[in-house]
């Protein structure tokens, strides 16, 4: 059973369309993702199931009840803000109580839940300061605590772990996931940090221009993109994008670019011969040794391993990754190999759809066939 | 701890530095302090006003007036009338900073309008609400009595306790345009994110109001409640024109007293006398409030 479902759900601020024709199923206990860049519509989308913006038309549900007409108060959610949003005059503990009081939970039993809560998420000390006295980390802690302390069935985090450092943040994308684990509770998390998405989430929803373009666990995301923009998005480095040709000769096809050709392997039945993109992952590039040619632009050591921009002909770059070892310097020519196998294609345009054979692998489920389908159709 | 001998470059900065607040401190001791060391003098004489002759008295002055029963009446009437007069500012410049704060039509239009009051000239504005407060020909009488209100004329300067409602109402009307001005700046800064939270957290627009806005406001409610606390207190110009203190000495408030014994009963020494007191009550306010607000702030 689906705890949470957008149903068509469209959201305009006058004729701009944040979200448009939005359809999503997130079932009972799953941690999805929200992942898109700036402006893309995922905090709108989140905004609306908290019943801080009102679709424009659609349905959203969570559980059994269409939720378009219910006061956030009353929908059976807790979230936490990016800025934390804790109240400043009151102490950690009344912060926590809060949402409890305005229930009118009774006093003794207030108290008890939010003792319970406190030493969850060890607060226990701190529960006479007041917000400022407090830490980022520690202010963070207090927001989740106001959304667990209640027990609701949907947790929404717009950008929780944005205003804290880095080393924090990986400590808390660890908490959260026990947290998650712990409590088995529905969580839509809203990020524009790849990262966070790929490590936390069982499935992830990346949007762009208001449009969900891609929803899928994060190794199918990264293994098989629905379609270009995904492909672009997802993996650091990026993907290498080349755009060029692809061409049939008899039961094969080839990819052909001015700098580079390829043959087409794995391509499914949408594959029309035209203009293409080409898409390879650095690690699918094997640098050192092959059949092609490229010169040295550039070597990022990020320690363990290299990672080298190569020119290949005229204008074609390509990013590939090496071991920390290797020392090939910037005008150096080295022979490259592009694993064929690992090739991904994508029809013409920014959104291209992908043009690869489906594989039936344990990352690719049903509901991600069928959503992949559907953008497929927006898009035409 | 041994003292480190000041560098020369340092003496150098504390000259400058000295030389700067300087001209500050000149002034200040100019207008501030030798006016009210002077009068804090004076009030010991028992001086003529017109030619400023008199003679020492000592505390005689303050002996006689904490003695008159004018004095505590009028304090009693300034009270009253700051109490009054500075609830109704606060109540309904917050209400009308929330209403400013919405989204409504014209809405710079009215955050202009609402200033209106504020900037007028007390002796205009104190002119229009006589007319329309007038027993004989005034138009708030007249509406009243068109609408079967009232049957006679109400006397609203002339009698108790119409005029203390009558100069309170006004006050109120003249000087919460400032209430306005101040809580709405305020508003604008209240993060959105804290009245989201409250709504998920199932609070109502009431709860919302007493639970995010209003502990939000409260350090500049501090500021408005004192300054406006002062300036009721020593309000002199809105009173003096609009009952001249009466009906006999009904709304006499301290300045009006002052007003009295320096330039009608040509007493110098007594009204400084007053004056000084009148500062040390405000003194005493200001230093109670002052403490009472920084223990609930916790500092």
């Amino acid at each position: 059973m689906a705890d949470v479902i957008f149903s068509d759900v469209q959201k305009r601020f006058g004729s701009f369309v944040a979200v448009q024709n939005l359809n999503l199923d997130i079932r009972q206990g799953e941690f999805v993702s929200l992942l898109g860049p700036s402006g893309c519509g995922k905090t709108t989308t989140l905004r609306m199931l908290a019943g801080l913006e009102f679709p424009t038309s659609g349905e959203i549900r969570i559980g059994e009840r269409v939720v378009n007409d219910v006061a956030p108060g009353d929908r059976d959610i807790a979230m936490v803000f990016q800025s934390y949003a804790l109240y400043p005059h009151m102490s950690v503990g009344q912060n926590i109580a809060y949402p409890l009081k305005k229930r009118r939970v009774p006093k003794a039993e207030r108290a008890r839940m939010v003792a319970r809560t406190a030493e969850m998420l060890q607060l226990t000390a701190l529960l006479d300061r007041k917000p400022k006295q407090l830490s980022g980390g520690q202010q963070q802690r207090v927001a989740l605590g106001r959304a667990l302390v209640r027990d609701p069935k949907v947790f929404l985090l717009d950008e929780p772990l944005s205003n804290l450092d880095a080393k924090l943040r990986g400590y808390m994308r660890a908490e959260l996931v026990e947290l998650h684990q712990r409590l088995g509770r529905t969580m839509v998390y809203v990020t524009h940090d790849q990262l966070e998405a790929m490590t936390m989430s069982d499935r992830i929803a990346i949007m762009e221009g208001g449009a969900l373009q891609q929803f899928a666990p994060p190794q199918e995301v990264y293994r098989a993109p629905a379609n270009r923009f995904v492909a672009g998005f997802i993996g650091t480095p990026g993907m290498n994008l080349i755009d060029g040709a692809l061409a049939r000769d008899g039961n094969t096809w080839r990819f052909e670019a001015p700098a580079l050709q390829l043959e087409a392997r794995g391509l499914g039945p949408d594959a029309r011969p035209g203009e293409a993109c080409l898409g390879i992952r650095p690690e699918a590039l094997t640098l050192g040794s092959g059949a092609l040619r490229g010169v040295v632009q550039l070597v990022e050591q990020t320690g363990h391993e290299n990672i080298v921009v190569l020119r290949v002909g005229e204008d074609l770059r390509l990013t590939g990754r090496a071991p920390g070892h290797t020392i090939w310097k910037p005008g150096e020519t080295i022979p490259f190999a592009i694993d064929a196998d690992a090739a991904h294609y994508f029809a013409a345009g920014p959104a291209g759809a992908r043009l690869n054979a489906r594989r039936s692998g344990p990352h690719e489920s049903g509901d991600a066939i069928s959503i992949t389908n559907n953008m497929r159709e927006a898009h035409q | 701890m041994a003292h480190t001998k000041q560098t020369l470059l340092e003496r150098r900065y504390s000259l400058l530095g000295l030389l700067l607040i300087a001209p500050t401190v000149l002034v200040f001791c100019a207008v501030i302090v030798y006016p009210l060391i002077s009068a804090i003098y004076l009030s010991l004489f028992s001086i003529y006003t017109p030619t400023l002759d008199g003679e020492w008295v000592g505390l005689q002055n303050y002996a006689t007036l904490l003695a008159k029963g004018e004095f505590w009446y009028s304090l009693r009437t300034n009270l009253i009338w700051t109490v009054g007069t500075l609830s109704l500012q606060i109540v309904f410049g917050i209400g009308m900073a929330l209403v400013l704060h919405q989204n409504i039509w014209f809405r710079s239009l009215a955050r202009s309008l609402i200033l209106f009051p504020y900037f007028i000239s007390t002796v205009v504005a104190v002119l229009v609400w006589k007319w329309l407060f007038n027993d004989l020909y005034g138009i708030l009488n007249h509406l009243m009595m068109g609408a079967g209100l009232i049957e006679f004329p109400i006397d609203y300067l002339g009698s108790m306790p119409n005029a203390m409602v009558s100069v309170i109402l006004v006050g109120a009307w003249k000087y919460f345009p400032f209430v306005v001005i101040a809580v709405l700046a305020r508003l604008q800064t209240i993060p959105g994110q804290l009245y989201e939270a409250a709504r998920i957290d199932g609070a109502g627009p009431i709860a919302r109001f007493f639970d995010v806005t209003l502990p939000q406001l409260r350090e500049v409610l501090v500021v408005i409640v004192m300054l406006r606390a002062i300036w009721d207190f020593k309000e002199f110009d809105l009173i003096f024109l609009l009952t001249g203190g009466g009906p006999v000495t009904s709304t006499q408030t301290l300045p009006l007293l002052v007003y009295k014994e320096a330039f009608s009963l040509n007493q110098m020494g007594m009204a400084t006398a007053y004056a000084v007191i009148m500062m040390l009550i405000m003194l005493v306010f200001m230093v109670l409030y002052i403490r009472r607000t920084r223990t609930e702030d916790g500092l």
